[in-house]
């Protein structure tokens, strides 16, 4: 299959299961939360119809009124809204501070606006005082039920209440009613009866309620309802009605009787108040009751279509859950690249951004609950500000949280171990002994990528901690905390500087000491690393030479080090077996050779020979007089080539020399047909050279000069001085053509290829082996027939 | 030249040949000589036999010549002689650090050979006159005797014959041996001219002189040059 169909299916069954899960989830926390309290899970449906009158709020609103139209009737006390009277009064032990009187009675009014407990007390004392005329701002007055007076209200005192009770209520006309007391009527705010005396609804009013004394009788829509059921009232009753078997309406009311209309669909009631304040708005209670009920229906519906879609989408996401699942693991390989600390700093951000970005979700809550605890409520009283919590988090809140938590899930199911990616795992892997075995180029890289890791962090903390203290974050609490992460993150990164540097002057050092060793061995030093330079040589047993980085390139050297030794060994020991080779040969020569020039000479001292005889002994003669030279200067190069020879080293002025030395050879030079030119400087040219040696040197390449010289040429003989070098050079014209590949200093090395000549071949070999024992410099070059020989030695300093 | 007739000497070799070419060519110059093949046959006839000089090759079977003279030496004060192979400075030293008198490097050159050994008996029978010690205005120095007052030069007790000049060098060194002369300061004290010279004069004349007093003027003994320096004669340490 086409791999581009294969991803997008992916992606799609993906997409399916994100939506129907987010859609779910947010539909049912949606639901939830568009839930009007006191509504119950069963009696959902109940919501569902578009009927606010069919809502437990409405028939509470109802009833409420009804006892407080009764309490009218009868002149008794207990109305709300009476609280210049209560001002440091306690009636009978009856507050009517208390707090769930009012809760009661401001119940579906001031709930949906979320106002706080103090508020509605502030608001309804400041209501009040509004209304009595009164100069507000004054503390109110809590009572002290130990210090007040008891006294009882005066029925005057108890009319007046009744009185403005009804001022305060009867402008909703939502609710029409009527107070009777012996078939008098006390109170209305609309007419409730028909012309036949019997109670009737008028137009738009579709709930009417009759109470009679005894029983109460419910008409919605022209149709009775079954009040009382079996007469018995159950906590499940639909009304709390008196009339019940087990609630008797008592003795007080039985002369009193209560009409109550209720609008079909209320609207909001207000009055100008214009001499005092502006205009106010009624009680409203229904009308607040039926809009919240139609607004909560109506996100209800949205959050049950919602569900039911996700639903759907659910199932296709279970249908197509293969290619989900492979869309999961792509997720997971990209999460694996993300360090870990980062994925927990983006999930306690999501918790905490609402509150930073000031999207508080009940602040108020949180506080309340926080007292329910403080003050004993009880776990009852908590457990409900608690879901009065969770039902105020945005939907959305729950969704992040649900994906936020299946990444997780999703990191760990094909992950694994989901700390290995994470700073502080590098942090660890960088200076732990673990990837000791990483060459150091990569173990440096490693390092060098922490610490910038960790100033890149530590940047990232520090603008962000001075951002948060200057704009979102105000208060001590905050100030410290970010001045704590603040050092905290100093520290840190000191203490993650401060391990970088050390292993950095480890490095350094180890380098320092691969180093030396590396001149040490470039200087002819092939001896084994010295014990005062510990580090990561070929011991394993250093403790910090295993931490080292350069163990590697050690060993290497070491190896390079013992291979070299080994060579030099090698040589020395065969340059020595060579020498001891010659040296015995030349003894094993020089014995039968001492008995040739003995018998030679014999017979050249024998008288009376013929010429012919007198002229081969003479060719003997020569001849082993030359095997003696020969057999002599072999031993003399061999020795001065392995470094056996044995010099005097002294100083001595390098003009002088060539000056004896010519002088030496003064008579050779006469008969030679060549003539020698010299350019010596006048002041002395001292070195330091063995002087016997270096005499050799010169006679050496004098004869060579006389031997090799085309007739009748001069040979140049010149001194000069190059800096702190002193450079003597001989040039002469060879008599042969010159092959100017050759080697003149080979040993045997001649000018010519016949070798009937006088010598031993080595002369140029010794002049080079003996310059350079001396510690000068031989070199030799042609330019066409003319060949230039150079001794160089270091002019001493005065 | 007088040569008694009737002079021995024991010539020590183990190789046979050898000791026959020196025994010719000894011979001829009007020696008696003694022959040996190693060394315990030589120290036998040495204590048999009275002889004048003893010639001894050092790398011999059953007693090697270097042992042989250091035993030889334990009781007989005569000259010896050691011939060897080994030509190394060492060698020589070893040799005759051991109590040989001289020391000849093989292959020999047979003409310098019987010079050594004529030196050798020579200063060997003037010895009653040497061990007079020095006269006054004489000056030894090994095989050399000068007498400043007649400035006359004696090789193993013969006089030398040398030119004024020569012997004005002659005079400068043997008043200064082992003193290192440059070639200006000889040429300045024995010419008494201060003008710029050239080496070679000066050495023309050692060269010389070493032709007439040195035993091999090629490898000279007592008047040498220090290279790079100037000259010198060498002061010998065996001054019998």
């Amino acid at each position: 299959m086409d791999t581009k169909w294969k991803n997008r299916k992916r992606i799609i069954s993906f997409l399916t299961f994100f939506l129907g899960i987010s859609l779910s989830l947010g539909s049912i926390s949606g639901i939830f939360r568009a839930k009007p309290s006191d509504v119950r899970i069963w009696q959902l449906d109940r919501l569902l119809e578009n009927d606010y009158q069919q809502s437990e709020r409405f028939r509470g609103y109802v009833v409420n009124r009804l006892e407080n139209l009764l309490i009218m009737a009868t002149g008794g006390e207990g109305l709300p809204g009476a609280w210049e009277y209560g001002n440091g009064v306690c009636y009978d032990g009856y507050y009517y501070y208390s707090g769930s009187g009012y809760a009661d009675y401001y119940d579906g009014y001031f709930d949906d606006y979320e106002y706080s407990y103090s508020e509605i007390v502030e608001d309804v004392i400041e209501q009040e005082d509004i209304r009595e005329g009164r100069s507000t701002g004054e503390a109110s007055y809590v009572p002290d039920p130990g210090k007040e007076q008891i006294k009882r209200l005066t029925d005057e005192q108890k009319k007046e209440i009744a009185d403005r009770y009804h001022d305060s209520i009867k402008g909703d006309k939502n609710l029409l009613y009527a107070v009777l007391y012996d078939g008098e009527v006390l109170y209305d705010n609309g007419d409730l009866f028909s012309a036949d005396g019997t109670p009737a609804a008028p137009e738009g009013y579709n709930f009417l309620l009759y109470f009679d004394g005894e029983k109460a009788s419910i008409f919605k829509d022209g149709k009775e309802i079954d009040v009382y059921g079996d007469g018995y009232y159950h906590e499940d009753s639909d009304w709390y009605l008196p009339g019940y078997t087990n609630f008797q309406a008592g003795d007080a009311v039985k002369k009193a009787a209560v009409c109550i209309a209720v609008a079909k669909e209320p609207v909001l009631y207000s009055e100008g108040f214009y001499d005092n304040g502006g205009s106010r708005q009624y009680d409203n209670g229904l009308y607040w009751i039926n809009v919240n009920l139609l607004q909560s229906r109506e996100i209800m519906l949205q959050g049950f279509i919602g569900l039911g879609l996700g639903c759907i989408l659910l199932l296709g996401a279970f249908l197509g859950r293969k290619r989900r699942h492979e869309a999961a693991e792509g997720i997971a390989r990209f999460q694996g690249k993300i360090w870990l600390e980062f994925k927990i700093l983006l999930f306690l951000g999501l918790f905490y951004a609402p509150i930073f970005l000031g999207l508080r979700f009940g602040y108020d809550q949180w506080r309340e609950w926080g007292w329910a605890y403080e003050y004993e409520y009880g776990l009852d009283e908590a457990f409900f500000v608690g879901r009065q919590l969770a039902e105020s988090i945005p939907p959305l809140f729950w969704i992040v949280l649900f994906w936020s938590l299946w990444l997780f899930y999703n990191d760990f199911k094909y992950n694994k171990k989901i700390w290995r990616c994470s700073l502080t795992a590098k942090l660890y892997r960088a200076f732990s002994a673990k990837n000791l075995h990483l060459p150091l180029s990569r173990k440096m890289a490693r390092r060098n990528q922490t610490v910038f890791l960790g100033a890149f962090l530590y940047g990232i903390l520090m603008l962000g901690g001075s951002a948060a203290a200057g704009t979102v974050l105000r208060g001590e609490y905050a100030l410290i905390a970010v001045l704590l992460i603040s050092v905290l993150g100093t520290v840190f990164f000191l203490i993650l500087q401060y391990l970088y540097g050390k292993e950095n002057m480890k490095v350094a050092k180890d380098v320092e000491a691969l180093s030396d060793r590396i001149t040490q061995i470039r200087n002819g030093d092939y001896g084994a690393a010295r014990d005062g330079e510990k580090d990561c040589g070929t011991d394993g047993a250093d403790i910090s030479g295993a931490d080292c980085g350069l163990e590697t390139a050690m060993a290497r050297l070491e190896d390079i080090r013992h291979g070299m030794a080994m060579a030099v060994d090698e040589q020395m020991k065969s340059e020595r077996m060579k020498v001891e080779l010659i040296a015995n040969v030349s003894h094993d020569i020089k014995t039968p050779l001492t008995s040739i020039i003995s018998y030679v000479e014999i017979l050249k001292q024998e008288e009376g020979l013929p010429d012919h005889i007198k002229d081969y002994i003479k060719i003997l003669d020569e001849k082993s007089q030359r095997l003696n030279n020969m057999v002599q200067d072999v031993f003399a190069v061999s020795k001065a080539a392995s470094g056996e020879l044995p010099m005097q080293m002294e100083e001595l002025d390098f003009v002088k020399l060539i000056k004896q030395t010519m002088a030496d050879m003064e008579e050779q030079i006469q008969n030679s047909g060549v003539s020698f030119r010299t350019e010596l400087p006048k002041e002395p040219v001292m070195i330091m050279a063995d002087g016997q040696r270096l005499y050799r040197v010169f006679q050496n390449l004098f004869q060579n000069a006389i031997k090799y010289s085309l007739k009748g040429s001069r040979v140049y003989v010149a001194l000069g001085t190059e800096g702190a070098l002193a450079v003597a050079s001989v040039k002469n014209i060879s008599l042969q053509e010159l092959d100017k590949d050759k080697d003149f200093a080979e040993r045997f090395a001649r000018g010519d290829q016949s070798r009937t000549d006088g010598g031993s071949g080595l002369g140029l070999s010794i002049a080079q082996s003996f310059t350079e024992a001396c510690g000068g410099k031989f070199s030799w070059e042609t330019d066409a027939d003319l060949f230039v020989v150079r001794v160089t030695f270091k002019i001493l300093k005065a | 030249m007088v040569n008694e007739m009737g002079e021995r000497i024991l010539v020590v070799d183990d190789d046979r040949e050898i000791v026959k070419a020196i025994d010719i060519l000894l011979r001829k110059e009007g020696y008696e000589v003694l022959k040996a093949y190693d060394g315990l046959e030589a120290l036998d006839i040495l204590s048999r036999e009275q002889v004048r000089l003893l010639l001894i090759d050092v790398m011999m079977p059953k007693l090697d010549g270097l042992s042989a003279v250091m035993r030889i030496r334990e009781k007989q004060n005569i000259p010896i002689i050691v011939l060897s192979a080994k030509s190394e400075e060492s060698d020589k030293v070893l040799g005759l650090s051991m109590g040989a008198d001289d020391y000849v490097a093989k292959p020999y050159n047979p003409q310098e050979l019987a010079a050594r050994v004529k030196s050798q008996i020579r200063r060997y029978t003037s010895l009653g006159d040497i061990h007079a010690e020095n006269r006054a205005g004489e000056i030894r120095n090994g095989r050399l005797l000068y007498n400043t007052e007649e400035k006359i030069l004696y090789a193993d007790g013969e006089p030398v014959k040398l030119t004024a000049t020569e012997i004005k060098i002659i005079d400068l060194f043997m008043r200064n041996p082992g003193r290192v002369f440059p070639a200006e300061e000889i040429y300045r004290r024995v010419w008494e001219e201060d003008n710029v010279v050239s080496e070679n004069t000066v050495m023309v004349h050692i060269r010389r002189i070493r032709e007439k007093l040195e035993l091999n003027p090629k490898e000279p003994e007592y008047i040498k040059v220090v290279w790079g320096i100037g000259y010198k004669m060498e002061k010998q340490e065996k001054n019998h």
